[in-house]
């Protein structure tokens, strides 16, 4: 895998969060969260624009890419459904994106210039989506999806001593497998659940388990087909 | 009728103040309802940031000492 690959996937991430964010921007608990779910849905769609844009400098893409498939998405399980209820909401936007915003910092940081450049705008717009998310994980007592969202960040992270420890120690990461683990625990204030035991199954390109990909739905929209549908008869488009 | 259920057990009010240059006096521009300082944060911030503010910041609102309302004189005496 390469480092492309590695923001491939981050890009892929931030552009599911912000559609699911946006999914939700009319049927949060209140008002107030349905206009924070609107904005934090755009900044993040726009930190994917600016994510693929980076690709082309880092090198080749990934070559495996089938846009005809949605398991071509690089994305975690946690984002491959539209959220059923608002607890979902809330440990995505506090574990997952926590997790995505800590390795755009350790990119941010690294040594590969475009990344340090153009990934520093993010983690200011990032701080406000950390502050909304530990300020809803903490309203109510415990929230039951927390353990999946984590779980996921963790194999999102990838295996010790894999190609995210290889990218610290080469410098393009200023954060190793274990560093992100921690920090993550710290900034949820949750400890870290178990690592799961079985990186067999671990998809080193998807970096997940579960097999699976986004909802066909979501996945036509993704690819603009949603909207053909929309179109009046007779109305595609003629180039003279 | 609507009826409303309370989602969050205690709010408290933030005025929000801005400024659009620094030799600007900030001004308010608004506020927000939220449990918490993060939450009111995040809030302001995704409410209030379509303009290129210079600085934005929140203040509780039962921060705020008020000397006089309007329709008061301010002298104290009524």
């Amino acid at each position: 895998m390469s480092l492309a690959t590695l923001v491939q996937s981050l890009a892929d991430n931030k552009q599911l969060l912000g559609l699911r964010y946006a999914e939700w921007c009319t049927a949060a608990p209140t008002l107030e969260a349905d206009i924070a779910g609107a904005a934090m849905g755009l900044d993040d769609l726009g930190h994917s624009r600016v994510l693929h844009g980076s690709l082309r400098e880092l090198g080749e893409a990934d070559a495996e890419r089938d846009p005809t498939s949605p398991e071509h998405y690089l994305n975690v399980a946690y984002l491959d459904q539209p959220w059923s209820n608002w607890n979902q909401f809330v440990a995505a936007n506090a574990v997952l994106d926590t997790a995505f915003t800590l390795m755009i910092e350790a990119l941010a940081n690294g040594k590969v210039e475009v990344l340090r450049s153009r990934l520093r705008k993010m983690l200011q717009e990032e701080h406000y989506h950390y502050l909304h998310g530990r300020s809803w994980l903490r309203q109510g007592g415990g929230n039951p999806e927390v353990g999946r969202a984590f779980e996921e960040a963790v194999e999102w992270f990838g295996p010790e001593g894999g190609e995210v420890d290889q990218f610290h120690k080469a410098g393009q990461l200023t954060a190793g497998v274990a560093d992100l683990r921690s920090s993550l625990g710290e900034r949820v204030a949750i400890a870290a659940p178990p690592v799961p035991a079985d990186w067999a199954r671990w998809d080193p390109r998807r970096r997940r388990t579960r097999p699976g990909g986004i909802d066909a739905r979501t996945f036509e929209m993704l690819r603009g087909l949603e909207e053909k549908r929309y179109m009046p008869a007779g109305g595609e488009r003629k180039d003279s | 009728m609507a009826s409303f259920s309370r989602v969050h057990q205690q709010v408290r009010q933030y005025e929000v103040f801005a400024r659009k240059a620094r030799e600007e006096p900030l001004r308010q521009v608004g506020s927000v309802v939220a449990p918490d300082d993060d939450l009111a944060q995040a809030y302001a911030r995704a409410t209030y940031d379509e303009e290129r503010w210079v600085e934005l910041v929140i203040v509780p609102s039962e921060a705020v000492i008020r000397l006089w309302a309007p329709g008061e004189d301010g002298s104290g005496s009524g």
